[in-house]
């Protein structure tokens, strides 16, 4: 039996370049736009964050209802509703087979936040109740889940940088086997001062000292489907994983993981390495990450070049911030989006040029602290 | 076709720092649910908890030397990892190997996090370093376990609170039977802290005596921690090696009721559904199970929905397939319970015998199942389910079956 073809057939993003796909791809298509940075944190100077600053539920989800989600969960209900609305009333698919599979990095930091401040500063007696539920990393996919009806299966990958990845991988592996007719494959990450005060005190963040990272929030959501469905935007033609040894907090000291995770996922997809038209990079702006990024890509590529691209150094790093790659690479391959802005450092000195010519097949590697490495290929239907 | 085999169980729990001893105990019909001692109860309105006892872990020879920032949480996976693969036969090393690791991610670093947290919001004064912070991720006990086995694979972090464990087996045994792997290490492990006891207790989800699962009695969990890592291996590759399997993972199912962040849909349809799916990626008919390890989570809603679900798929039959919770006797481990019971399941079939629920002494109505009263009795489920049902809903249900 062949394996079936899994179509991106909507999206839909919440991002600190606002509500919606297209304002995203516009901001990220103006090169004078970067994001309102900063995070309010006790007791101390705010941390770079790319936070959704303008975001309202209130245009999207009626306030009863945005008033019982969490902001996590607003952001990728939000996200979700856009993506939903591009396939029509009622979907091509019976809700109770439509799963959720989510990538987050700290959703319900806030919460738990919360749930703290009660237990170390009042009383564990007074811990919210209404809070607690949205502690659990999987509150914004089960709410989703609880919104829409949808009945499928609702997973969340807490994985740093690389669960808004794997969440479109698993998600690609949930409909391979027929466990659901479609799934809302998502990245989904909040503003939290606990987050980035660790990074922070790890000296990865950026500061005008030293280059660094900023984090990411939003969300991010494709909906992959087989057929039946509506127009697709974009394949998703394969996918790999692996790992290296490394601390939780570091990356790993050989490209390896990575490497293999990008072979993996071009064999998959039956694609050789010269036939990658645009690479969705993942460079955050940690120098060690670039490195290791530019080394395994000369590994694959050998002396072949294709263009690329990144979106983290602006929209900020994150789970969600691959879910975001993902998301553009579906816009490059599929309807043909202007993805010319310049490359990361790091791939421009390699030799990496511009995106400036449209393309049909896309690379999306990815690396986490800890050393978990995926990587998507999103090919043009 | 492959298939995916248990070869290799380690177990850590509040009944003992190793599979066997867990397993003896559980027979017997003992609790490991004690007075809490790993934080000051003395402001949360229970005080009870199945904690693992510090004085009898101690971590075995591993291949890594954890530093001091390695938490409690990683510590339990990295020895129930250790005992995995002896029990397999599997060299304890850092060898590299082209292994999975899908774990069910709990709090991870949390219970060490909280007192920076609690400094923090104090006012208190600002220290350098990452310290407390380095495993607030939740797929810290994955990157630890990994770096000291030498696991170069897939490595996966499932985070659906109760059921996390229980979907992580599953999407490991996915991955060895598509080929992906020839061998994933899967399970889960989490550890207590401030946050999911005041949590709980703040639900009103706790019971403060200990948990009584499907008895009329029963008043909430009583929570739990630990860690169970199992060996998912291909057949072949275990034949070839001359393993012996303790069962198969014949399927699993997995859905969501849509439902309630933290209450169960009460006819039991949704999970119903999460049972038929199980039983129809693993090929089995709902006659040929013999045992269901449940969730048995013993709160006042959970047990009846859980009973209602089982009712819809096994009708009059139910009556003949024992039910028994292992959370009387081991807490609610949460993100670690679906690996566990997953390990409990694999060896009750491997040894004809099937545990009990302990604290279970009068029946419910509203849970019409024979839940093993008292101590473990002989069985031989040649097929048997092992269920979770999480907080928004996520449910997964495993299918085990003999190897024979």
């Amino acid at each position: 039996m062949s394996a079936p073809r899994i179509f991106v057939r909507s999206t839909g993003a919440v991002s600190a370049a606002g509500t919606g796909v297209e304002g995203l791809l516009q901001a990220l298509a103006d090169p004078a736009w970067q994001p309102q940075l900063g995070i309010e944190r006790p007791d101390a100077p705010p941390l770079p964050v790319a936070a959704c600053r303008e975001f309202s539920p209130g245009d999207v989800l009626p306030p009863l209802v945005a008033r019982r989600l969490d902001r996590p969960a607003r952001l990728l209900a939000v996200a979700a509703r856009e993506a939903i609305r591009q396939l029509g009333d009622p979907l091509p698919w019976a809700r109770e087979r439509v799963g959720v599979c989510a990538g987050t990095w700290n959703a319900g930091t806030s919460a738990l936040l919360e749930v703290l401040r009660a237990v170390f500063l009042t009383s564990p007696e007074e811990a919210p109740p209404a809070q607690f539920p949205s502690t659990v990393a999987n509150a914004p996919a089960s709410q989703l889940g609880i919104l829409e009806k949808l009945g499928g299966p609702n997973l969340t990958f807490a994985e740093k940088q690389v669960g808004g990845l794997r969440a479109v991988a698993e998600a690609g592996r949930l409909l391979a086997r027929g466990r659901a007719d479609a799934t809302l494959a998502c990245g989904v990450d909040e503003a939290d001062w606990l987050n980035a005060e660790g990074y922070d005190r790890l000296g990865t963040l950026r500061t005008s000292a030293h280059p660094g990272m900023v984090l990411a929030e939003g969300a991010a959501v494709l909906v992959l489907a087989c057929e039946p469905g509506p127009a697709p935007l974009a394949v998703l033609a394969g996918w790999g994983s692996a790992s290296g040894p490394a601390a939780p907090h570091r990356y790993p000291d050989d490209p390896a993981p990575l490497v293999a995770a990008c072979r993996q996922a071009l064999e998959r997809s039956g694609l050789a390495p010269g036939e990658v038209g645009l690479v969705v990079s993942l460079a955050n702006g940690i120098p060690v990450l670039a490195d290791l990024e530019r080394h395994a890509l000369s590994a694959l590529f050998g002396t072949y070049r294709p263009a690329a691209v990144g979106t983290a150094e602006r929209l900020g790093e994150g789970a969600v911030a691959g879910a975001l790659r993902a998301l553009v690479a579906t816009h490059a391959v599929g309807v043909g989006a202007s993805l010319a802005w310049e490359p990361p450092a790091s791939l421009t000195a390699a030799g990496f040029p511009p995106a400036t010519a449209p393309v049909r097949a896309a690379l999306i590697p990815g690396l986490a602290g800890g050393g978990s490495a995926v990587a998507l290929v999103l090919t043009a239907p | 076709m492959r298939e995916a085999w248990i070869t290799g169980i380690g177990l850590l729990t509040a009944l003992g720092p190793d599979r066997e001893t867990t397993w003896r105990r559980l027979l017997a019909g003992e609790t490991g649910i004690r007075p809490l001692t790993l934080f000051d109860t003395s402001g949360y309105r229970t005080h009870l908890a199945a904690q693992v006892d510090d004085a009898a872990f101690r971590l075995p020879p591993l291949p890594c030397q954890p530093d001091r920032h390695t938490s409690r949480a990683s510590r339990f996976a990295l020895a129930a990892a250790a005992e995995a693969l002896a029990d397999a036969g599997l060299p304890v090393s850092a060898e590299a190997r082209n292994w999975a690791l899908v774990l069910g991610g709990g709090t991870a670093g949390l219970f060490e996090a909280e007192s920076f947290v609690a400094r923090r919001l104090r006012g208190g004064p600002r220290v350098r370093g990452l310290g407390e912070l380095v495993e607030v991720p939740q797929d810290s006990p994955s990157d630890r376990v990994a770096r000291c086995f030498g696991l170069t694979g897939p490595r996966i972090t499932v985070t659906t609170a109760c059921s996390s464990s229980t979907i992580a087996v599953g999407i490991a045994a996915e991955l060895v039977c598509d080929g992906d792997v020839p061998v994933a290490l899967t399970g889960g492990s989490d550890a207590l802290c401030r946050l999911t006891y005041a949590g709980f207790n703040s639900l009103r989800a706790v019971d403060p005596d200990r948990a009584k699962p499907f008895d009329r009695r029963r008043k909430g969990l009583s929570l739990g921690e630990g860690a169970a890592v199992l060996v998912v291996e291909e057949a072949e590759h275990a034949r070839r090696r001359g393993a012996r399997p303790y069962a198969r993972v014949l399927g699993y199912g997995v859905t969501n009721d849509a439902f309630h962040m933290t209450q169960p849909e009460p006819s039991g349809v949704a999970w119903e559904r999460t049972v038929r799916a199980a039983l129809a990626d693993a090929g089995v008919a709902a006659s040929d199970v013999a045992y269901i390890n449940g969730h048995g989570t013993a709160t006042e809603q959970n047990d009846p929905a859980e009973c209602a679900a089982y009712l819809r798929v096994f009708g009059e039959r139910l009556a003949s397939v024992p039910v028994s919770s292992v959370k009387g006797a081991l807490g609610h481990c949460l993100c670690a319970a679906g690996g566990i019971e997953a390990a409990v399941t694999a060896l009750a079939i491997a040894r004809v015998t099937l545990p009990p629920t302990a604290g279970f002494a009068e029946a419910d109505p509203a849970c019409p199942v024979d839940a093993i009263p008292g101590t473990g009795r002989p069985g031989t489920p040649h097929v048997a389910l092992s269920s979770s049902f999480a907080f928004g809903g996520n449910s997964g249900v495993l299918v085990l079956g003999s190897c024979a």
